[in-house]
């Protein structure tokens, strides 16, 4: 689920950067720091923007400037239950695995319904309903997220396409 | 499914069970108490400070708790029982298994599977241990999954009738490196390697080594005929990559190769997923069974598990002396054959550069691993050898190996003309000199793969003969369907019918601090079937020489054999990639320099058979066996001192020019005579010295009595004692060559023995084809050169050999080996006339007898006595050489 999230960030300036522009530049070394990034349980996915930096203050030893910057930015936490859609990168006969955005997802074959069965003849091999879904690479899928691990600024997931709705996309 | 909990071991038993707290039925989850327990322990009470202390026994009552979450089925224990130590608890009906995990999360109930637990003795991720998947590590499956997924898998191939076939990458299908050169010559049509490269594909990666190498050109060459090897093999085959290379150049080179998708899929397994860098393991893909993998690789070191599954290939070389880019992180290639094997098999019409060779091996030793560092991967190793790679890939940027060796080859080949247009300048050939015709670095004339093609489909073939078997015994039994043959064990009899009845020695071959049993080669001469020996003998069909350090000891005493086949170890190969008992003609070790060897295969072939023949017929007798043997070894002796060491000086010295020819012989005959000491030392007629002539001798009497006179055996004991004197000078380097010498000057008492001898005529018919020999032997130095010699000699063995079955062979072999001694050609001479006459009719009264070999036999005796004829006409100066010589050699060599 994506959230609008007040955050708060130290960021350090080189003293060469030190003018006019400082702040400009300290948002810029902002984005570049933060967005993108996996903090404890949610994504950054895209800073709105700051509305408040700091006086800078000059780090003893260093010389560099601290700046504290409050900023607002779009984050996006996984949650168990959420439905999710994604594209599959890798298929095996244990299941799938699919790039959701940033998170990547594993969807095991007991998590599929009874129909999906394993191909390993196709080419390249699929799970496959011998109907309207096949699973393989670059195929879009929507799950549901069972299971979340996080571990320093990563995230996995454990999804499932048994259900209502869920399973392959038809573009 | 149900899952029977144990106690564990950490309580504190005896324990007595106080109350059960769940029923059968109910949900239990982890964590929760189910039963309460009692123990007894012993407590420390009193006064600690003062020391007033005593042990008193207290019961506690503790809580069990679930280490599982499901729903409890059955107690395996009740109220009051005491337990004394560890064992079943209850049965429990687990929720979830955990049997596929992926990245510490259980991917059938989403559960986290690292969470730490102090109910439960083992942690939830241990229940998924194996990871199986090709492109992923983090996704685990337990043990029965694992062999669910196997026996899916097996009893799909068996369907499709088809096997797995693991595939290397490097210089197995393809070959690759980064020299920038490659495209410089894939542009320019005029260079002579553009046909060669024009075939080759290339690639860029970018999440390659960062630092020059970054954003380089790779060039993948593939393997002739590679396109239609897997086009045909993919129909018998299920086929996997296995390399050690990055993950994105695996799939690189799997696009080249297969750009469809068709022949490898998504089964591509690199080193980011191998979880070793060190070695490959058939168990990371397939966890439970082998039965039905084979895999083809051109290292056999790599697999250290899986060694009967391997069929190893000849390492694909294209590129000269780049090797494999992505073996930094294996250990040092060890097997001797693989280098230069190529080298060997065609080095007479491309002068291959040795540099590319010492350059490798550089590199190799540059990028030397610690072989043993199992699966404990040091990170700080991995980064060192990271930085190595990619010093080694930056050197091969920088400089251009390829370019060196084109550019050293063309010097060669500037070289070659002038010298050919000087030569015709001398000769005033009126014929233009041939245009010149750059000679090529890269030369692709690889024939692997239709080899490996055959042997996999008959693999195939008998593989599925051996299942139909199987199926047929086993009808009616269900549970069979999936016993499987092992491929392994099929492979291992299949090849070892290749090499079968082979007795092969390798020397120089594998270093002296290596058994050669334990050796890679080693094992692979015993895997195709062949016997290994260790030391030479008359049984060796084949002694397998290193060409580059020929020469070995070994090496000298197998060519006394002219049965045993003397090959370098481009026939090994050859036979190991072929699985079969290659033609050796093209491998033949040219023993001697100036004798093509297939010419001397051709001419000691009549001859090997009936030397066994005659050789057997001494057998006959246990204490005589190992005289005649002697004997051989003293026969050939002469034909050696032309072949050994200084041979390789005299091909460079006369090579063509007949005239220095009988100077060249001489000396090189004084040179070798240390060579003589050598091989008398290591000679198996060591052991005469300690031989019983007295008890020998009065067995030879009787043996002989019917033949023989008083005469006969008087010069077979002087035979016997020179015999002796032999065997120990041979101890003594140096003394040898005393006693040649002083046998040369005391020809007086020797001229007056064989006078008498020459009395007997027994003894005379029978020296003479010999002593025609000989001589016919010297006139063919003076008149043809050394090849004649060659053949003066071969024909005396067969004489010998020929006679054997006659009357007496040992003595026959005596008789002979006077001739071998280095005295007196003078009187022999002298008496040659008479002695001719009847070696005519002794040839024709044997003539039919003898079977086929009689003929070519004939046809040279004819030749020596013709020669000896001619030699007679000029008797005096013919004498006067012969003699002369010989003599003129020791002084020089005494002054």
């Amino acid at each position: 689920m994506f959230f609008l999230h007040n955050l708060e960030r130290r960021v350090t300036l080189h003293p060469s950067y030190f003018g006019r522009n400082m702040h400009e530049l300290v948002t810029t070394k902002l984005v570049k720091d933060v967005e993108g990034t996996c903090v404890g349980d949610y994504y950054i996915i895209a800073i709105m923007d700051t509305f408040d930096v700091s006086e800078g203050r000059i780090l003893p030893g260093s010389g560099l400037a601290e700046f504290t910057v409050g900023y607002r930015a779009v984050v996006w936490r996984p949650f168990k239950g959420e439905v999710v859609d994604g594209i599959t990168y890798s298929v095996n006969q244990h299941g799938f695995f699919a790039q959701v955005g940033p998170l990547r997802l594993f969807v095991s074959a007991h998590l599929m319904p009874d129909e999906m069965q394993w191909d390993a003849n196709a080419t390249p091999p699929q799970f496959t309903n011998n109907a309207d879904m096949v699973i393989e690479p670059g195929t879009h899928i929507r799950a549901k997220v069972i299971g979340l691990r996080t571990e320093v600024g990563q995230m996995w997931a454990i999804g499932s396409i048994n259900g209502d709705f869920l399973g392959c996309l038809q573009a | 499914m149900s899952k029977t909990i144990g106690l564990g071991n950490r309580l504190r038993y005896p324990i007595t069970i106080v109350e059960l707290l769940k029923g059968p039925g109910e949900t239990i989850k982890k964590q929760e108490v189910l039963m309460r327990y009692s123990f007894k322990w012993m407590k420390e009470v009193g006064d600690t400070i003062r020391g007033n202390t005593w042990q008193e026994e207290q019961t506690t009552i503790a809580d069990w708790a679930s280490p599982t979450d499901g729903e409890l089925r059955k107690w395996h224990i009740k109220n009051g029982e005491l337990i004394t130590k560890d064992g079943p608890c209850f049965v429990v009906k687990e929720a979830c298994s955990h049997e596929i995990q992926f990245q510490g999360l259980c991917a059938i109930c989403g559960k986290d599977m690292t969470e730490v637990n102090w109910a439960a003795e083992a942690r939830d991720t241990d229940r998924a241990p194996i990871s199986m998947v090709h492109d992923q590590t983090n996704l685990t499956v337990s043990q029965f999954q694992a062999t669910r997924a196997e026996n899916d898998l097996q009893r799909r191939l068996l369907q499709q009738r088809k096997l797995s076939l693991v595939v290397d990458l490097d210089q197995t299908i393809i070959h690759a490196c980064i020299d920038p050169t490659v495209a410089e010559w894939q542009r320019d049509p005029s260079n002579p390697n553009h046909e060669s490269v024009k075939a080759v594909q290339r690639f860029q990666l970018d999440d390659g080594p960062r630092g020059v190498t970054q954003g380089c050109w790779y060039f993948i060459k593939m393997r002739p005929g590679l396109e239609q090897f897997l086009a045909h093999v993919s129909e018998l085959f299920e086929l996997h990559v296995y390399t050690m290379g990055t993950r994105a150049y695996a799939q690189a080179v799997a696009r080249i190769v297969d750009p469809e998708q068709k022949l490898f899929g998504n089964r591509v397994i690199s080193r980011d997923e191998n979880g070793n860098m060190y070695a490959k393991s058939l168990q990371r893909l397939f966890p439970v069974s082998t039965n039905m993998v084979l895999i083809i690789d051109d290292r056999a070191d790599v697999w250290p598990r899986n060694k009967p599954n391997l069929i190893k290939v000849s390492p694909y070389d294209f590129f000269r002396g780049i090797g494999d880019i992505n073996s930094s992180f294996l250990p040092k290639r060890q097997d001797a054959l693989a280098p230069d094997a190529a080298a060997v098999t065609n080095g007479d019409s491309n002068p291959k550069p040795k540099a590319g060779r010492t350059a490798e091996a550089s590199k190799a030793s540059a990028t030397e691993t610690p072989a043993s560092a199992g699966d404990e991967v040091d990170p700080e190793l991995t980064q060192r050898q990271l930085e190595e790679q990619e010093r080694t890939l930056e050197k091969q940027i920088k400089d251009r190996p390829l370019q060196l060796l084109q550019e050293k080859l063309d010097k060669e080949d500037e070289e070659a003309e002038k010298a050919s247009t000087q030569s015709e300048n001398n000769q005033e050939a009126p014929r233009s000199s041939p245009p010149l015709v750059r000679h090529q670095v890269l030369v692709d004339d690889d024939r692997e793969l239709e080899f490996l093609e055959q042997h996999l489909t008959l693999l195939h073939k008998t593989y599925y003969e051996e299942y139909d078997r199987q199926r047929a015994s086993q009808r009616g039994n269900r549970d069979a369907e999936l016993v499987t043959p092992d491929v392994g064990q099929l492979l291992d009899s299949l090849k070892s019918r290749a090499l079968r009845g082979l007795r092969i020695l390798l020397t120089g071959l594998v270093p002296t601090n290596v058994d050669i049993f334990q050796s890679e080669i080693g094992q692979r001469v015993l895997a195709f079937g062949a016997d290994l020996r260790t030391d030479v003998s008359r049984e060796l069909t084949h002694v397998v020489v290193n060409s580059q350090r020929p020469w070995t000891k070994k090496l000298k005493r197998a060519a006394r054999y002219p049965n045993i086949k003397i090959v370098n170890q481009g026939w090994l190969t050859a036979c190991f990639s072929q699985w079969d008992v290659v033609d050796e003609t093209t491998y033949l070790f040219h023993v001697h320099p100036d004798i093509p060897a297939a010419e001397r295969l051709l001419a000691s072939g009549g001859g090997a058979d009936t030397e066994t023949d005659a050789s057997e017929a001494d057998d006959t007798d246990g204490n005589a066996e190992v005289r005649p043997r002697g004997r051989i070894l003293r026969l050939k002796r002469p034909k050696l001192k032309l072949v050994s060491a200084s041979g390789e000086t005299r091909t460079l010295d006369d090579g063509e020019e007949s005239d220095d020819e009988d100077e060249g012989e001489v000396a090189d005959a004084d040179d070798l005579l240390p060579d003589e000491f050598e091989d008398g030392q290591l000679s198996p007629i060591d052991t005469l010295k300690t031989f019983n002539w007295g008890s020998a001798d009065e067995e030879l009497d009787e043996f002989l009595a019917g033949v023989s006179d008083d005469d006969d055996d008087d010069d077979d004991d002087d035979d016997d004692d020179e015999d002796e004197q032999d065997e120990d000078g041979a101890n003594e380097i140096g003394k040898d060559e005393d006693k040649d010498e002083d046998a040369s000057e005391t020809t007086d008492s020797e001229a007056k023995r064989r006078a008498k001898r020459r009395t007997t005529p027994t003894r005379k018919r029978k020296r003479k084809p010999d002593e025609s020999g000989a001589s016919g032997a010297d006139t063919g130095t003076e008149s043809e050169g050394p090849a004649s010699d060659e053949n003066g000699n071969v024909p005396k063995k067969l004489r010998r050999a020929k006679s054997a079955p006659g009357t007496s062979s040992l003595r026959n072999q005596y008789d002979i080996s006077d001739s071998s001694l280095p005295t007196p050609a003078d009187e022999d001479d002298a008496s040659s006339q008479p002695k001719l006459l009847a070696a005519r009719t002794q040839g024709a009264a044997e003539d039919g007898g003898d079977d086929g070999l009689d003929d070519i036999d004939e046809a040279e005796l004819e030749a020596d006595f013709m020669a000896e004829f001619e030699a007679d006409g000029s008797g005096p100066q013919g004498e006067g050489l012969g003699v002369g010589k010989p003599g003129d050699g020791g002084d020089t060599d005494k002054g």
